[in-house]
């Protein structure tokens, strides 16, 4: 009998020691997809045939001894804005439903090649943008914390999945929080790299300059795994870094000791205020810092309200030149959503968007010299627990400025990071940030805090049988 | 925050300028909107040294 929920690194490890078999751990969770994603709606394809011959593919090579590492055999699902060849990527819109690439994305060929069993495509907002919207192809994903609220978006598929255990890991997106939002909402560990640490070749963009492509899974060690598979240069990503991988699992040691962290407190008090639990939930998680050992001192940056000025005005430039010519032709093949939301790019000038590119460089030069003495900085990844659907306005991306774009805008590596639950039993989120290309120090530091507390032992239950 | 303070007039042609097919039941929301962005812009407006550069400025190939 397969376990409902196993991280990647147990798995991995199971099926090292031929205690636990790929075909049955695929099976497993396809059995799962069956009996759940009705109610979470997290998959928009599943792919059980191939991924079930993908995975007695890895069983052979496993016992034969040619095992490709820990993520051999390990079932996952992909945002359905990675393309996969053969296999329709939808950016779930009707716009695109019968796109059908004729190669894989770097990134999803990378996983391939480190034995990743890829089971399905997983909801997204539309082109990782519109939504929630219940006006297009395929319905919203649910939170498997409680089916009446929202995963967070844009990589609303891939949250959910990961949390209700229907995959180990997956992939997301991040623009401006696509994968820290969706993770604090369904309590992963969700990492956004540094900008060019993961090619986006072979992803449908969104914003050029502000595109990520990261992990999602359980804990912080699983992303490292990930990461491990998806990260290096690659030439077909006119921003991809020709700089070497580190061993990312190597850095996770349990320790902390010594990091020197920033806390942006004025980010999630006054700027975009965060409820109550979140606040504790934070405050809770900096004494955890400080009893591993690290020293926690107060930063203070520009107002949060100019990050998010200056990363929302490119991203809807950039995305407004990418879909302007659909937009003219099939408005409404887009959903509500979407479509609104990226008409008001046409009310900004060139003048407007080449400013915001000025911005971005004295931001840019502003968060490196706040950290010039530190190694992570700290702050809110969301200002709260996952709403409910109906408290999701069309325009919430403008309505309070946003707590993860400041990292986009720079380039940051920055994880969201399960910091407890409220009383309703729902997740809540903390942000670590760190200097550019040092994802082992963040996920060193998510790996101490995960060890040095419990919540990582508590899984969803309703509406899971 | 002041803005410039578009009317609904001018948000709507200005979409209707890019082009933009908009259901009439969507627009009043669009321009309701319209704010955001303008709040945003000024944000982005300051004085800067004429030589500021943006973000985007990249080396040519082989440089």
């Amino acid at each position: 009998m397969v376990p409902d929920f196993l991280t990647i690194a147990e798995a991995g490890a199971l099926i090292a020691k031929r205690e636990l078999s790929p075909v049955e751990l695929t099976q497993s969770r396809l059995t799962r997809i069956e009996r759940l994603d009705r109610q979470l709606h997290s998959f928009i394809r599943v792919l059980g045939e191939k991924a079930l011959a993908a995975a007695r593919s890895a069983e052979a090579e496993i016992i034969a001894g040619r095992s490709r590492g820990p993520l051999h055999g390990i079932p996952i699902g992909l945002k359905d804005i990675y393309e996969t060849k053969g296999v329709p990527t939808t950016g779930h819109s009707k716009v695109m439903i019968d796109h059908v690439p004729r190669e894989d994305a770097t990134s999803v060929r990378r996983l391939s090649e480190a034995g990743a069993i890829v089971v399905g495509k997983l909801a997204t907002h539309e082109f990782a943008f519109g939504g929630p919207s219940f006006d297009l192809p395929w319905p919203p994903a649910r939170n498997p914390w409680d089916t009446n609220r929202f995963t967070g978006g844009s990589s609303s598929g891939t949250g959910a999945a990961v949390a209700a255990g229907l995959v180990l890991g997956g992939t997301g997106s991040d623009t401006g929080g696509s994968i820290r939002g969706p993770a604090a909402y369904c309590g992963l560990a969700g990492l956004k790299p540094s900008y060019g640490r993961i090619s986006r070749a072979g992803i449908l963009p969104l914003a050029f300059s502000l595109d990520h492509a990261g992990p999602m899974a359980w804990t912080a060690e699983d992303c490292a795994i990930m990461l491990q598979a998806m990260a290096g240069h690659d030439p077909a990503d006119p921003a991809s870094a020709d700089r070497p991988v580190p061993d990312y699992r190597a850095a996770l040691s349990g320790e902390a000791k010594g990091l020197r962290i920033g806390l942006i407190r004025h980010f999630f008090e006054t700027d975009n205020p965060a409820n109550e639990p979140t606040r504790q939930g934070i405050a809770d998680a900096v004494k955890v810092f400080e009893d591993l050992g690290c020293s926690v001192r107060e930063l203070r940056l520009s107002p949060l309200a100019d990050w998010a000025a200056c990363g929302i005005m490119m991203m809807l430039c950039e995305a407004y030149a990418i879909h302007e010519a659909t937009l003219r032709e099939r408005f409404a093949d887009y959903g509500e959503a979407f479509r609104d939301r990226m008409s008001l790019a046409a009310l900004i000038s060139g003048s407007d968007y080449v400013q915001a590119m000025r911005l971005r460089r004295e931001l840019v030069a502003e968060l490196a010299r706040a950290m010039s003495d530190l190694d992570l900085v700290i702050t809110a990844a969301a200002p709260s627990e996952a709403p409910t659907f109906d408290a999701v306005s069309k325009f919430a991306i403008f309505e309070r400025p946003s707590l993860t774009m400041p990292f986009n805008v720079t380039g940051s590596p920055a994880m969201s990071v399960c910091c407890g639950y409220t009383e309703a039993g729902l997740p809540l989120a903390f942000q670590l940030v760190g200097k550019p290309f040092d994802e082992p120090t963040v996920l060193k530091a998510a790996h101490a805090y995960e060890h040095a507390t419990s919540w990582r032992a508590i899984r969803p239950r309703a509406p899971l049988p | 925050m002041k803005t410039q303070g578009m009317t609904p007039a001018e948000v709507e042609a200005a979409l209707a300028r890019a082009g933009l097919e908009i259901p009439e039941r969507e627009k009043p929301e669009i321009v309701g909107a319209a704010h955001f962005i303008e709040e945003m812009a000024v944000r982005l407006r300051r004085k800067r040294a004429m030589t500021a550069e943006p973000a985007h400025i990249f080396p040519p190939p082989g440089a």
